[in-house]
């Protein structure tokens, strides 16, 4: 029996870089150079603004830190140096998992795609929408203020869905995110939905510069992307990961074409089951605490949430939740320290 | 050292290290398997996890915190077919499935098989299938029926579920499996033997036989011993390797490319030839039958040493090293990892909650998690044209119990589409009391079909239809045939419920032709006069109607709580009856009733019926001298005695007909008796063990709870003997005489002469 804590680690997804984590990498600089100098030519050489540039901005601008292609390598630099924080003489990694965007740094640190694999479908599933961004997301609560489950908001989410579709929008589940649902949708099918979720404090609000992603939608976005990400960039892991359906990927099981293929197809085309993803994490590694990769905390409520549906460690609402973060935290949320 | 369980931990580590491995019994290889590497690593990883957790079982147990360890190990190449058949594929397991069904929540992303496994061990009641009620492999999401399987009583059901999958579409019914489904069903060699298992694969091999499609593949997993009894050399496969219509395939079941090919052989023979297959699979059986097992009292050393070289875990090592698919270490590393994993998952699964309260207990014995609604009642010109033109003009003058139930049948057949009557001799003869005359005739085969002779058959296909979104009415000829076949209803159908939590139920109408005083057709095995068998089955209904109109009328209600609430019911005909017209005296028709053809006619369960010889407005003045409880031939007997206690006696009496011997309403009961100052309760049945002795505690209780002076109470019941043939066919049943006896007895009256009798006419018609 070992005696180092096992974590399941978590890599946020695309909305975690905010103003509030602009000069996240700063402490982390030195220490994760050479991986910056990497990614920083790389980008480069594509003619991108640098991870290091956008960081270090004096200000942040939702047009610039927002945008996909921007985004998403930024948010990789960020979670990577968290995870390369991880005291591995102290905790052992027992799986990888993510959110949405997070999945490809779920592969990346679970050690499922090579160095320049990493990089090459961090950066090139971001930039699938610089010219034209498809569709978008809406999110909107379906638990109480106690993070209990709402069968009453979970009706009125349905039914919005279903009247977004008669009135010929097009909207899909499009994450599972803990006691959020997450829509994606065309701009007529959003308009609907935002008409008529009923106002929960900000809810319902479309996300910034996110696509319909994780919905038929995003068809052309796969077909491109098995054009232009050759399957050469996967590799064995060297972690358990769990992808969005709360399907395990073992390091000596890992089938690599199928691998590809969901990474590149099912995840982008199907609804991301986040919520799955970590109660599985928990249900089948037990986990000593869940460890939440920066930048910054925004997941953290969701997971809160996951934690109340499944009573886990006698959690069972948000109150207990917090007591709990501050007593004894189960939830490491690395972008917080 | 007898803790095997150890030393074949141990010897895994100690000899793949070593590179001491066991040399192949088949020659399957990974090319021939179809599977890829990462596939074969895949069922690796679970043939480990399910060994793990039977390692760690075992540990828990010793510590007290586990409850169960009949274990898979030595049977974990059962992850091929875990594999192979798929999710929508019903599958009933036996008890050493483990790897399977690791294997098979592999198709379900999102399943969390270790922690819902661990669970079970600490009878959690967050384990989702029993809710801590029982260790069995069970999953509505993964399709898997949870049972017990101990004497495969799992198999009769598999056949019922495979015949139903065609015809489900054939009919166009709500169907839980798709029309390319197979049902699978695992065992071992020593349950092959269970007269269950006998019979079902008897069944299917009748079925094949004259091309009836029956998808199901028997997995017999043949590790050479049941407990410690040796199963004979090549037992199995000369026993049912040649059976008609039954395709016979073997697999090595130690060589996981071996047992996955033969696997996918056989689910695409039974797959597109729709009809059965013996997939015989060769294992071992390891660290004895269960923990408390000790194998050395009855195998040596050695021969234990043996088996435990034939590891199918050494062997899955030796195929990955050859094959160049793993390495030594990578496999000890897998191995250790996944342990840590099972370590971890058990420490977190022990502080779920468990079940303690007796009501958080019983709370599932009749639970649905998914009630149906009824479907609306058909129009009248269908019904018209259902029962066609002469019996529907026959059905408005009184008629007899057994043409009202048929017209009953015909009603429920034509609104509800997902029933079907099956049994011996009910389709072309229509019944061996013509209850089902004219059936099969206008509802066809699919419906209306013959069974073979075997009841456990009969009632394992009504169970395993049920499965499949029918609702089932078997008949059973007589109620002694019944025991033949009675833990099909016992220890399966009434189960299910209990053990899924309501996710899988049974919803069957049993039609039991039965009970004795049948005049000129004698002998015990045809007049059976005891339904204790089914009393003491928490959860099911017990049907007993004594005429015609309540028999019509308990049936749609027994046929809708079947459709809607997914209830197991028994529902008894009293064969003396089925032609019975008259009551008192011949031609006076009083036991003939008009066919109720408002179809929202019915009898609530537990709702009795009340005879009484006065007008009701004089209870309040002057209750009833004498309170008759009884039920079925009881009743009738009872109303002939009733006339000549108000004719003769001038006594006024009131009858109670208890209609249903379960859902028991002993308050209501006890409150219908009253002021009564005397009970006789008529029991057609042996004494011993009959309703009569739960109804006379029911009484006492009742009246003690409320402290209410407690009525002169007397049984006339059947004595505790078997009924003979002729003459003396009735002799020791309570009929008219005896229950006239027993009552002026209670009364403290004196017999009176024939000479004393008056006009009998009285007491007609006075039923309120």
């Amino acid at each position: 029996m070992s005696l180092k804590k096992r974590i399941v680690v978590i890599a946020p997804g695309r909305g975690s870089y905010t103003k509030e984590t602009l000069g996240y990498l700063n402490p982390h600089r030195e220490k994760i150079a050479d991986f910056l100098t990497d990614i920083d030519s790389r980008r480069q050489a594509r003619g991108e603004p640098t991870i290091t540039e956008l960081d270090q901005a004096t200000t942040f601008s939702p047009a610039i830190h927002t945008k996909g292609e921007n985004a998403s390598t930024l948010i990789y630099a960020c979670s990577y140096a968290d995870f390369q924080s991880i005291d591995r003489e102290k905790y052992e990694i027992v799986a990888v998992t993510g959110n949405s965007m997070g999945w490809y740094l779920a592969l990346a640190f679970g050690g499922a795609l090579n160095w320049t694999g990493a990089f090459d479908i961090i950066n090139t599933m971001g930039s699938m929408m610089k010219e034209k961004i498809i569709g978008g997301q809406v999110i909107y609560p379906i638990v109480n203020g106690d993070w209990v489950k709402s069968p009453e908001q979970i009706t009125i989410v349905e039914n919005a869905i279903r009247e977004a579709r008669a009135q010929g929008g097009e909207v899909y589940p499009s994450i599972h995110l803990g006691g959020y649902a997450v829509i994606g949708g065309d701009a007529k099918g959003l308009k609907v939905l935002m008409a008529l979720l009923p106002k929960i404090e900000n809810y319902p609000f479309q996300l910034v510069n996110h696509a319909a992603f994780h919905t038929p939608l995003l068809k052309s976005t796969s077909e491109k992307a098995f054009e232009l990400l050759p399957p050469s960039l996967f590799q064995t892991p060297s972690l358990p990961l769990i992808d969005g359906r709360g399907k395990i990927w073992q390091p000596y099981a890992t089938d690599l074409d199928a691998l590809y293929r969901y990474t590149l197809d099912t995840q982008v085309v199907d609804t991301y089951d986040f919520t799955k993803a970590i109660t599985v994490g928990l249900k089948e590694f037990a986990p000593d605490h869940l460890v939440l990769l920066g930048p910054g905390n925004s997941l953290g409520g969701s997971i809160g949430q996951i934690l109340v549906e499944n009573k886990w460690n006698g959690i069972s609402n948000k109150a207990e939740f917090s007591a709990r973060q501050k007593s004894d935290p189960f939830l490491l949320s690395l972008g917080l320290i | 050292m007898f803790n095997r369980a150890e030393v074949v931990d141990q010897n895994f580590s100690r000899f793949v290290r070593e590179g001491h491995l066991p040399p192949a019994r088949s020659a399957t290889g990974l090319f021939d398997s179809g599977l890829k590497p990462a596939e074969f690593m895949d069922l690796f990883e679970s043939q480990m996890m399910s060994r793990h957790l039977d390692l760690i079982a075992r540990i828990f147990k010793n510590k007290n915190l586990c409850y169960y360890t009949i274990g898979s190990s030595g049977h974990e190449g059962n992850a091929a077919y875990g594999k192979v058949f798929r999710l929508s594929d019903m599958a009933f397991l036996h008890y050493r499935s483990g790897a399977f069904m690791i294997q098979r929540s592999k198709q379900l992303e999102g399943s969390t098989p270790l922690f819902d496994m661990m669970l079970s061990f600490f009878a959690s009641t967050e384990e989702p299938i029993a809710g801590g009620r029982h260790k069995v492999f069970g999953s509505l999401p993964l399709l898997v029926p949870p049972q017990t399987s101990t004497i495969a009583s799992h198999l009769p059901k598999a056949v019922g579920a495979a015949l139903s999958v065609q015809r489900a579409h054939a009919l166009g019914i709500d169907a839980v499996m798709p029309p390319d489904a197979v049902v699978s069903c695992s065992f071992g060699d020593a349950s092959a033997n269970h007269s269950t298992a006998v019979g079902a694969i008897n069944m299917a091999s009748w079925c094949s036989y004259q091309n009836l499609p029956l998808p199901l593949i028997f997995v017999c997993e043949d590790n050479g011993i049941g407990i410690s009894v040796q199963t004979p050399g090549n037992w199995i496969e000369n026993s049912f390797g040649n059976r008609p219509g039954i395709k016979y395939i073997q697999a090595d079941g130690l060589n996981l490319f071996d047992a996955y090919r033969k696997a996918q052989e056989a689910s695409d023979y039974a797959r597109t030839r729709r009809r059965p297959v013996f997939f015989h699979v060769n294992t071992v059986r390891l660290m004895g039958h269960a923990g408390s097992d000790m194998e050395n009292t009855y195998r040596s050393f050695s021969q234990i040493e043996a088996v435990e070289f034939n590891d199918p875990l050494l062997h899955s090592a030796r195929l990955a090293v050859e094959h160049g698919i793993a390495t030594q270490a990578q496999i000890l590393d897998m191995y250790e990892s996944v342990r840590e994993q099972v370590r971890a998952v058990s420490e977190s699964a022990m502080r779920r909650p468990q079940l303690s309260r007796a009501e958080d207990v019983r709370a599932t014995v009749t639970a649905c998690a998914t009630p149906r609604t009824s479907p609306p009642p058909p129009s009248l010109d269908e019904r018209k044209a259902a029962i066609g033109t002469s019996d529907w003009e026959k059905a408005k003058t009184p008629l007899h119990m057994a043409k009202l139930i048929n017209l009953g049948l015909h009603d429920i057949l034509l609104r509800y589409k997902n029933t079907v009557i099956f049994g011996e001799d009910v389709a072309q003869k229509g019944g061996v009391y013509n209850v089902t005359d004219g059936l099969f005739k206008k509802f066809g085969p699919k419906r209306v079909f013959n069974s073979l002779l075997d009841e456990q058959s009969i009632i394992g296909t009504g169970i395993g239809m049920a499965h499949n979104g029918f609702v089932p009415i078997p008949e059973i000829q007589f109620l002694a045939y019944v025991h033949n076949a009675e833990d099909q209803i016992r220890g399966e159908a009434a189960t299910l419920a209990f053990f899924s939590q309501g996710q899988f139920t049974n919803p069957m109408v049993l039609r039991v032709a039965g009970l004795a005083y049948q005049k000129g057709f004698g002998g015990h095995f045809h007049n059976d006069n005891s339904l204790a068998v089914f009393r003491d089955i928490p959860g099911i209904v017990i049907a007993v109607p004594s005429n015609g109109l309540d028999a019509v009328k308990m049936m749609r209600r027994c046929v809708r709580e079947a459709h809607e609430n997914g209830r197991v019911v028994v529902f008894i005909e009293p064969i003396a009856l089925y032609m019975t017209r008259d009551l008192n005296q011949e031609g006076d028709k009083l036991w003939c009733f008009d066919y109720p053809t408002d179809l929202d006619e019915e009898i609530a369960l537990g709702e009795f019926g009340i005879y009484r010889s006065y007008d009701e407005s004089l209870e309040k003045s002057r209750p009833a001298d004498l309170t008759i409880l009884t039920y079925g031939n009881g009743t009738y007997y009872s109303r002939q005695a009733t006339t000549e206690l108000v004719n003769k006696y001038g006594q006024n009496v009131k009858v109670l007909d208890l209609r249903w011997l379960s859902e028991v309403q002993s308050a209501k009961i006890a409150e219908e008796i009253g002021q009564s100052k005397h009970v006789l309760v008529v029991e057609e049945c042996r004494k011993t063990g009959s309703f009569s002795e739960f109804l006379v505690s029911a009484i006492v209780e009742e009246f003690g709870r409320k402290s209410q002076p407690l009525p002169k109470i007397k049984v006339v019941a059947a004595d505790d003997c078997f009924i003979p043939l002729g003459k003396a066919s009735a002799a020791g049943l309570p009929k008219k005489e005896e229950i006239l006896a027993g009552a002026l007895e209670l009364l403290g009256l004196e017999l009176a002469s024939k000479t004393q009798a008056t006009s009998s006419s009285k007491a007609e018609g006075a039923n309120a």
